[in-house]
């Protein structure tokens, strides 16, 4: 008796808001690979329904657990996933030159996806520890920001420099939210500043210099490098205002941009829905990155404050880096666009990032 | 259950340090994606009209239809330059930089027999031209049948039908016909908009340069849909995507009718067999019609409008007789057949009439030096006609010490000699007839009188083209019309209909009497007809020819005379023969010119007198007409043959040095 009642206080307080957004943004990007689909000989869209379908079990179990467990075993499962990624350097299946995948027979799993969520897990972890108000120093982070440097070298090492990159941005994100001081701030900046030419020297390898060259000098090589951005370019400005309309666009469907279907997807959506259409796309991932942000204001401690702004950065930067992308003005570094693009890693991924927005938010105050 | 249980740890105090912070947090998110809405604004709004038309052509393939080439016809209908079907192979640079594999590369090196540096110059290329890029062209049917067989594994390739120029008659009458050439990156930018593209021909020489507006027609154009490979997509899908407007046609090059005789050059072509060099010149005296020019060595004309291979070039450059040469326009020492013009000026100015004796002791004293006549011997008391009979120099260096070299020039000019006739095509010579004015600023030791003596035979600095002989022997034959010589008839469209005729025009009329012509006459008709005639053994049963030989020397005729098999090559006389026929109503004009050959009675008449006979010999088979209708056929093996002894010669050299580049270099030189 007392059970059941429990249950319907949980269904009662389902954050409808939440997952009303989430599945607007899923349903939108099945519909657009339908049209990826179209001229390729893969059904996208039916696969990546299945794999939200999965998701969507995933976000209910995740969201049904004790928060708690998540914060006990936060290093525990960081421990797990910097154990596959020894896994991934060691025996992973390597693709366009870059090993990142471990082969599950069904499935390539990619374990720097779960890097994401477990360095949201073990820095709010970390911050409910400490439980402290005032800004914290390098010398008191030096304890998390060991961890993530050590997870992101992995990454780095793989070749992927985009996860790599939003890893950290997603830490320092969290950071910042908590508070640090303005000197350490400086001196993460010039620490950043000295080791930029020794990554580009020794930690990147030549192709990712390739697009980064590409993309410094996007127009002078038309047919080079950049061909597949300047392609997204075109695709992007011929949609104009209201876009060429489904299954209609000339750049996407006769392969001018290759990739269309994942990486590029926001590419068919710019074409065939126009201005219009990415302004509503973009409006969708504003109110659910605000939404995060909510859940975090209304969160009953620490750790689900801290979790609920790590998944909103999981998102926004996700979002800003894969349509800065698509767009020319950063260069391609390989990152999804939530949602929306093909791909079960990445849909997986964001979906465990709903479970705990949703577990936080049914525990709100 | 604890999956159900609600925390009660933590209260909403613990984290009011993070009051604000989201506020923060989404409005850096809010600008953020701001930028982004910015950026697509920028694109889709301010831009989006250049963007669209961008994935237009992106889509469209727009294939210039080259315009084929209009024929050129000889006066009976017979096909001297013609279209035929050949492949070409085109690559687009996009698609080929995108999907190329090592596997690409081996493949087109292997079926197409290029190098690695043709490869290299081909990548070049591809960097500057956003178009198509010409692989190879003319290549075999075997070829196209193996790209076309493996073309999923050749991305951006593309083989398609074009016309190529044959020449069925190959190097007989290749000067006059010239030849065709790709046309230069540097030469593009002048005759683009004249409607010519990368890769089209354009003429080199003779006929096909002279006339190539005519023959080159106007490019169409064919748009078609494709994807980001270069598949061409269906026809329905066309239509809604670029509606009707899908081709242009071309208009095809106009014909061109030539005033030339296939089956006359065949005939001056076997004459010529036994000699290396020389020309031969026909003329019709009775409207400048030219018959034949015919120029020797020759050179094929297929072969330079292709892939020159690297040895014909070479044989081509290093032989000492210029076979790129047009000898027929080029001026020469004319020797004695330049006697016509003292025989009428001594007639005109009255110096001599037709029966006037001169006594010819085997030389001439003149300031204390002896001018030695070519017969030693002496001719005796020589009137005009024996004079011109027995080519006696004698008589000429008298009229020469009484008239003058200036007075000689005069008469040479109204024969057209010293001036360009006004052939279009070749860049003739105006050859050179001296005056005392020229030696002064010329001659190291000014003007001499004894250069009148030399002038007077031909030889000194006289200098003439064997096409000026021939209209000046056509004036002799046809009562004194120098004509601009006519080479081309009319212009057709591709459906025959006449849009142009050229008619026969006069330039100008040598001045002279009746009775001082028939004199002149006379003497020419004595050179074969007349025992003694420097000409007469060779005289034809049938025909009365009127004609005068000449033999040139080409080293100053010194005290010493060596006889000419002694000499160097270079050093020996050129033969002439210049004559009309028939000696009543003349219908015909021929000008054989030797060079370094010997002696003009000995070596150019017996050439003159052959194809004297063989033109006007009914019962010959027309051997052009047999020419034109076999020669397709027989080229396209000749061709096929030679292409895979080329493959053979390359694979062989080691260091590959063959390149299109040397040919373009090759082609642009011939001009």
């Amino acid at each position: 008796m007392k059970e059941t009642s429990r249950l319907a206080t949980f269904v009662e307080r389902v954050d409808w808001v939440l997952l009303g957004l989430v599945t607007s943004l899923a349903l939108l990007g099945i519909l657009n690979l339908q049209s990826a689909s179209y001229t390729h000989g893969m059904s996208f869209h039916l696969v990546q329904s299945l794999w939200f379908l999965f998701g969507s079990i995933v976000v209910a179990v995740l969201a049904f657990m004790d928060t708690r467990i998540f914060e006990r075993w936060a290093y525990v499962f960081y421990g797990a996933v910097i154990l596959l990624l020894v896994v991934v350097a060691v025996a992973g299946t390597e693709f366009n030159g870059s090993q990142r995948w471990i082969n599950l027979g069904f499935f390539y799993m990619q374990p720097s996806e779960l890097l994401k969520i477990s360095v949201i897990l073990v820095t709010a972890r970390f911050f409910q520890d400490k439980n402290q108000n005032e800004s914290f120093t390098l010398r008191g982070l030096w304890h998390p920001l060991l961890l993530v440097v050590g997870g992101v070298a992995f990454v780095l090492k793989q070749p992927d420099l985009g996860t790599s990159l939003v890893v950290l941005a997603i830490f320092m994100t969290m950071v910042l939210f908590q508070g640090i001081r303005w000197s350490s701030l400086v001196a993460i900046a010039v620490a950043v500043l000295i080791s930029t030419p020794l990554i580009w020297n020794v930690g990147l390898k030549e192709y990712q210099k390739d697009r980064v060259v590409a993309f410094l000098n996007l127009e002078a090589d038309r047919y080079g490098q950049s061909w597949q951005v300047s392609q997204s370019i075109i695709a992007f400005g011929s949609g104009q205002l209201l876009g060429k309309g489904h299954i209609e666009g000339t750049q996407v469907q006769r392969g001018f941009v290759p990739e269309h279907e994942s990486d590029f997807a926001a590419t068919i959506w710019g074409e065939e829905r126009g201005f219009v259409g990415m302004m509503f796309l973009l409006s969708l991932y504003l109110a659910l990155i605000g939404w995060a942000l909510r859940i975090s204001a209304h969160s009953r401690d620490r750790f689900g404050a801290h979790v609920a702004v790590g998944v909103a950065a999981l998102i926004f930067w996700h979002t800003l880096v894969n349509l800065g992308m698509v767009t020319g003005m950063l260069p391609v570094v390989g990152i999804t666009l939530p949602f929306v693009s093909y791909g079960g890693s990445s849909l997986l991924t964001m979906m465990m990032g709903v479970g705990l927005l949703l577990n936080i938010s049914i525990r709100r105050r | 259950m604890t999956a159900f249980d609600l925390p009660t740890r933590g209260q909403r105090g613990e984290i009011a340090a993070y009051e604000g912070r989201h506020k923060w947090i989404l409005l850096f998110c809010l600008i953020a994606f701001l930028i982004i809405a910015g950026r697509l604004w920028h694109l889709q709004i301010i831009k989006g009209a250049e963007y669209h038309r961008l994935s237009t052509e992106n889509i469209i393939r727009q294939i210039d239809i080259r315009p084929s080439r209009g024929r050129i016809l000889d006066r009976n209908g017979a096909i001297l330059g013609d279209n035929r079907p050949s492949f070409d192979v085109y690559m687009v640079p996009h698609i080929y930089r995108r999907y190329r594999t090592d596997e690409t590369v081996e493949l087109l090196k292997q079926y197409l027999n290029l190098s690695n540096e043709e490869i290299e110059r081909l990548e070049r290329t591809m960097r500057t031209n956003l178009g198509e890029v010409v692989v190879r062209r003319d290549v075999t049917r075997a070829q196209v049948a193996m790209l076309e067989e493996d073309k999923l594994r050749l991305p951006g390739i593309d083989v398609r039908a074009t016309a190529h120029r044959y020449y069925p008659m190959h190097a007989v009458s290749a000067h006059s016909m010239g030849f065709v050439g790709e046309v230069g990156t540097e030469e593009l930018r002048s005759v683009e908009r004249y409607g010519y593209r990368p890769g089209d021909y354009i003429g080199r020489m003779g006929l096909e340069r002279a006339f190539e507006e005519i023959l080159h027609g106007s490019p169409g154009i064919d748009r078609r849909v494709v994807d980001a490979r270069g598949n061409q997509q269906g026809e329905a899908e066309t239509r809604f995507l670029i509606g009707d407007y899908q081709m242009v046609k071309p208009i095809p090059g106009r014909d061109l009718v030539s005033t030339l005789d296939a089956d006359l050059a065949l005939i001056i072509d076997e004459a010529m067999a036994n000699h290396a060099a020389g020309s031969v010149v026909a003329l019709d005296p009775r409207d400048g019609s030219v018959l034949a020019m015919y120029s020797k060595p020759g050179f094929n004309p297929n072969a330079w409008s292709g892939r020159l291979s690297r040895n014909e070039k070479s044989r081509s450059d290093n032989d000492p007789f210029k076979p790129m040469l047009d000898k027929s326009v080029s001026s020469y020492f004319p020797g004695s057949i330049y006697k016509i013009v003292a025989s009428l000026a001594a007639l005109a100015e009255g110096i001599m009439t037709p029966t006037d004796e001169v006594n010819c002791p085997g030389y001439y004293s003149f300031g204390g030096r002896r001018f030695r006549c070519h017969r030693r011997s002496g001719h005796g008391k020589v009137d005009l006609e024996k004079a011109l009979q027995v080519s006696c120099d004698v008589y000429y260096y008298k009229i020469a010490d009484q008239l003058g070299m200036d007075k000689l020039s005069e008469y040479a000019h109204m024969f057209g000699f010293g001036e360009r006739t006004g052939l279009p095509i070749n860049n003739e010579s105006a050859g050179r007839i001296p005056t005392r004015e020229w030696h002064k600023k010329n001659s190291p030791e000014g003007y001499q009188r004894g250069f009148d003596l030399n002038t007077v035979l031909g030889q000194g600095d006289t200098l003439v083209s064997p096409l000026q002989a021939a209209v000046a022997y056509a004036a002799l034959a046809n009562g004194g019309d120098v004509y601009f010589p006519r080479l081309v008839k009319e212009i057709r469209n591709a459906q025959g209909d006449v849009l142009f005729e050229f008619t026969p025009r006069v330039r100008k009329q040598v001045n002279m009497k009746a009775e001082h012509l028939d004199a002149i006459r006379k003497g020419l008709h004595s050179v074969v007809h007349k025992d003694g005639g420097s000409a007469y053994r060779l005289r034809l049963p049938d025909i009365e020819v009127a004609g005068k030989t000449g033999t040139a020397q080409v080293v100053k005729i010194g005290a010493v005379r060596i006889a000419n098999e002694d000499k160097e090559m270079r050093f020996r006389d050129h033969a002439w023969f210049a004559a009309y026929a028939p000696f009543e109503n003349p219908e015909i004009v021929v000008v054989v010119f030797l060079e370094h050959a010997g002696h003009g009675g000995s070596e150019a008449a017996p050439v003159a007198m052959r194809i004297i006979r063989e033109y006007f010999n009914q019962d010959r088979d027309s051997l052009s007409a047999l020419i034109t209708k076999i020669g397709d056929e027989n080229l396209i093996q000749e061709r096929d043959a030679s292409d895979e002894g080329e493959a053979l010669e390359e694979s062989d050299a080691l260091d590959g040095a063959e390149s299109a580049d040397d040919d373009s270099h090759a082609r642009e030189e011939a001009e």
